[in-house]
């Protein structure tokens, strides 16, 4: 191999180290600068939490990856967010690919007031895909991942709101795999949950780390060292510490971050 | 314990208050519907139906206006739902909420209160003449659709407002456009509410007559619409015309109409009502 | 419902009280032991109870605290080194029990020329001042202090190696004290063992206040200022 070669495989490996990154990133809702200067590089294949008191900026943070932000009214943003290499705020992005790309399950279980098959297969409905057999093939394989097939297998025509809470947020789930996204991003998924639901979840995170880049956003500090591989800490829109789970855990460089995980303040 | 007595006997009276209230109307609204049952059940068969109206009241009958009342109300449907249900859902789900939309919004709903005959006047105008339509069915529909449509569109909006944020939201992540966020979800979602808004709307029109006396509608016509640019009458113009005869049989004509234009407004509803609840059990 | 502050403070004025007891039943079976006071030896013996029931207390503390406030960071460290720390407090309470129990068997009190060939006054010496210094580092959460044990260790270590030789010396000398010079070997090996404690705890100490893990490491010089 040639030099020139060698060099950019071997940078292009470097470079793929990183799924997700964020470089000098800053946000304004109108006026309010929620989000001060933030660069991070996220690993692929790993569970990534964000942890942080209200109003902390991380869910705002988190959102910049599927650009849901676009939505809120003054809203503003500096810097690049990277996926893959790729700055998604290029002009040439089609911001629809890329939810495809970037799945979203949300805090409050939200399935759609349809049956549980046309829940599922919406993502791909919407696509213009139509053949039934691809359908039913994708579904039935979504809600097994997702460990829901046994429990729905009998009616997948019964309306998705007829489901348990902890159902629904796993309904979300297989609806956001079943378009093969690589990175799934999480608000707060858990937290309108049971504990006995929030274990089946968080057993599934668990599961999905191998085929998806997962980001997760929580208020369960137990939640983030259980499930996660690395750990962010955010507070008033800065990014205070980002290290390996274990290390936050059981020894934080900052006080701030020590602070914040046992409890002392937030 | 003073205290409490006196809260359940506030409570008590009111109760019986409320009662009387509601029974007042009520009350009010059968005494009406009674009396004209009465004059004019038994003037009704087919050929009251089927009659064209004449000078002698036995002969007459309501089948001009009838069908006159039928075309405006499809022809006034086919022009405003579409418009109304558009406009609704630009301004809901793509327009930017400025201070310029928040204007919009008001005169809307300031128009849904302005005196129909003004819209008469409107549609006499732009319509018969300028656009040089003539006292026809389309003008009428035409008037009739501008009176109506900030009816559909503030009901279109509020039953799109009422389907909450986080359908849009999981549509949109799911990489949804904003067209098939409001084509699979929106729409379907919010067609009760859509549906009752139409039904508000309809039956004001069928029952709307000043605009159309403004814009030509005639009393007397011998003939039933065979194309939308024919003149027309409508029912209730037909019952005001009768109403002003001396004669008594006319009386009762005008009873014996105002209860099949009665027939169709329940009917309407009716229908509208099981469709709504068809739908929002599909939801629920 | 007690407040993680709160109770970890608790815990904080418990291990201190179980220094305080341990170095006060170390220091009253050295003066016991040096002065050959009976009297003194079975108050050791009779506080032991005490000692004990100290140790059961704050290990049922720990276990509640972790149960109750699932620590993390610097407070699960804190509970962790805790429980270690008591651990090694209690075996130092042994130690001066074992001591104490000596002079309440035998009967006539050691040679005063015998202990000082064996540096017992230097020993103790030492050792005390160990105690001291760990019991301050625990206080102020000090680890400087903490790490001056692993020095003054070296002392103990070095009188320990040199009694045998002395004793091989006297009981060659004079076979018929044998029964008193092991005896003696005995009591300089408890505080040999007393010292290893000791350094254990300082080990803990540092682990809590600097998350550094020294088990089975060589103890190096110059530390790692603390947070």
């Amino acid at each position: 191999m040639s030099k020139e070669k060698k060099e950019s495989v071997i940078e292009s490996s470097i470079k793929r180290k990183y799924k997700l990154q964020a470089k000098d990133v800053k946000v304004w809702y109108g006026d309010f600068m929620a989000i001060k200067g933030i660069s991070m590089d996220i690993k692929p294949n790993k569970v990534t939490a964000f942890i942080g008191p209200s109003g902390c900026g991380k869910s705002t943070f988190l959102r910049l990856f599927n650009r849901m932000n676009d939505y809120v009214d003054g809203f503003k943003m500096d810097g690049e967010i990277n996926i893959d290499d790729k700055n998604i705020n290029d002009k040439d992005i089609n911001v629809e690919l890329l939810r495809k790309q970037v799945g979203m399950v949300f805090q409050k279980p939200n399935p759609f007031p349809k049956s549980i098959f046309e829940n599922v297969a919406y993502g791909l409905k919407i696509q213009g895909l139509k053949d039934k057999k691809f359908l039913e093939e994708r579904v039935v394989n979504s809600l097994k991942r997702v460990a829901l097939w046994d429990e729905v297998k009998d009616d997948l025509n019964k309306n998705a709101l007829a489901l348990s809470g902890g159902q629904q947020q796993r309904l979300c789930i297989a609806r956001t795999l079943a378009v093969e996204p690589s990175i799934i991003l999480m608000d707060e998924p858990t937290s309108a949950l049971d504990p006995i639901s929030t274990a089946k979840i968080e057993e599934l995170i668990y599961k999905l780390k191998d085929k998806y880049t997962i980001v997760i956003v929580t208020h369960n500090m137990q939640q983030a060292s259980r499930i996660s591989d690395n750990t962010a800490f955010f507070y008033l829109g800065e990014l205070i510490e980002y290290d390996k789970t274990n290390k936050i855990f059981t020894n934080p460089e900052k006080q701030q971050t020590e602070n914040y995980i046992t409890g002392r303040f937030g | 314990m003073n205290n409490i007595r006196k809260n359940r006997l506030k409570d008590q009276a009111f109760k019986i208050w409320g009662i009387f209230c509601t029974l007042l109307g009520l009350v009010l609204l059968a005494i009406f519907i009674g009396n004209i049952f009465i004059d004019g059940i038994m003037r009704i068969d087919w050929e009251f139906i089927m009659n064209l109206p004449s000078r002698k009241a036995e002969k007459s009958g309501i089948y001009t206006a009838l069908m006159g009342s039928i075309w405006v109300l499809l022809l006034t449907t086919l022009i405003a739902l579409p418009v109304g249900i558009a406009a609704a859902i630009y301004l809901e789900e793509y327009s930017k909420k400025n201070k310029l939309a928040t204007i919009l919004e008001v005169n809307i709903s300031n128009l849904a209160g302005v005196p129909s005959i003004i819209y008469g006047l409107l549609g006499l105008e732009v319509f018969v003449r300028i656009m040089e339509m003539g006292a026809s069915v389309v003008a009428g529909s035409c008037t009739l659709a501008l009176l109506i449509l900030p009816i559909v569109i503030v009901s279109t909006r509020e039953a799109l407002k009422a389907v909450p944020k986080s359908i849009r939201d999981a549509s949109f992540a799911m990489g949804a456009s904003k067209w098939q966020t409001v084509y699979h979800q929106l729409l379907p979602a919010s067609f009760g509410g859509i549906l009752t808004g139409i039904i508000l709307a309809l039956s004001r029109a069928v029952g709307e007559t000043a605009p159309l006396i403004v814009i030509g509608a005639l009393a007397y016509v011998p003939f039933a619409p065979s194309s939308p640019m024919d003149e027309f009458s409508v029912l209730p113009i037909q019952i005001f015309n009768w109403i002003t005869r001396p004669q008594h049989g006319f009386v009762e004509n005008a009873a014996a109409a105002i209860i099949i234009l009665l027939l169709i407004t329940f009917v309407m509803n009716g229908i509208a009502v099981y469709f709504r609840n068809k739908w929002q059990k599909k939801f629920k | 419902m007690l407040n993680l502050e709160d109770h970890r403070e608790i815990l904080n004025q418990s291990g201190l009280e179980m220094f305080q007891l341990v170095r006060k039943q170390f220091i009253k079976s050295k003066e016991a032991f040096l002065n050959h006071d009976n009297d003194l030896a079975e108050e050791v013996l009779h506080t032991e109870n005490r000692v004990n029931g100290m140790d059961l207390k704050l290990d049922r503390e720990c276990e509640r605290f972790i149960a109750l406030h699932n620590p993390v960071a610097g407070d699960l460290r804190f509970v962790l080194a805790l429980r270690k720390i008591n651990f090694d407090l209690e075996r130092i309470g042994d130690h001066a029990y074992g001591i104490s129990s000596y002079i309440v068997e035998v009967d006539t009190p050691v040679d005063k020329e015998v202990l000082d060939k064996l540096e017992f006054a230097e020993m103790y010496k030492a050792a005390l001042s160990m105690l001291d210094d760990i019991r301050d580092a625990y206080q102020t959460g000090n680890t400087k202090k903490a790490r001056k044990v692993f020095k003054k260790d070296k002392i103990l270590n070095k009188i320990n190696l040199n009694s045998f030789g002395v004793i091989s010396e006297e009981v060659q000398k004079d076979p018929k004290l044998i029964d008193q010079y092991l005896l003696l070997f005995s009591v300089i090996k408890k505080i040999e063992r007393v010292g290893d404690l000791i350094t254990n705890i300082g080990e803990e100490i540092i682990f809590y206040l600097e998350a550094e893990v020294l088990k089975h490491r060589k103890k190096k010089g110059p530390s790692k200022p603390s947070k």
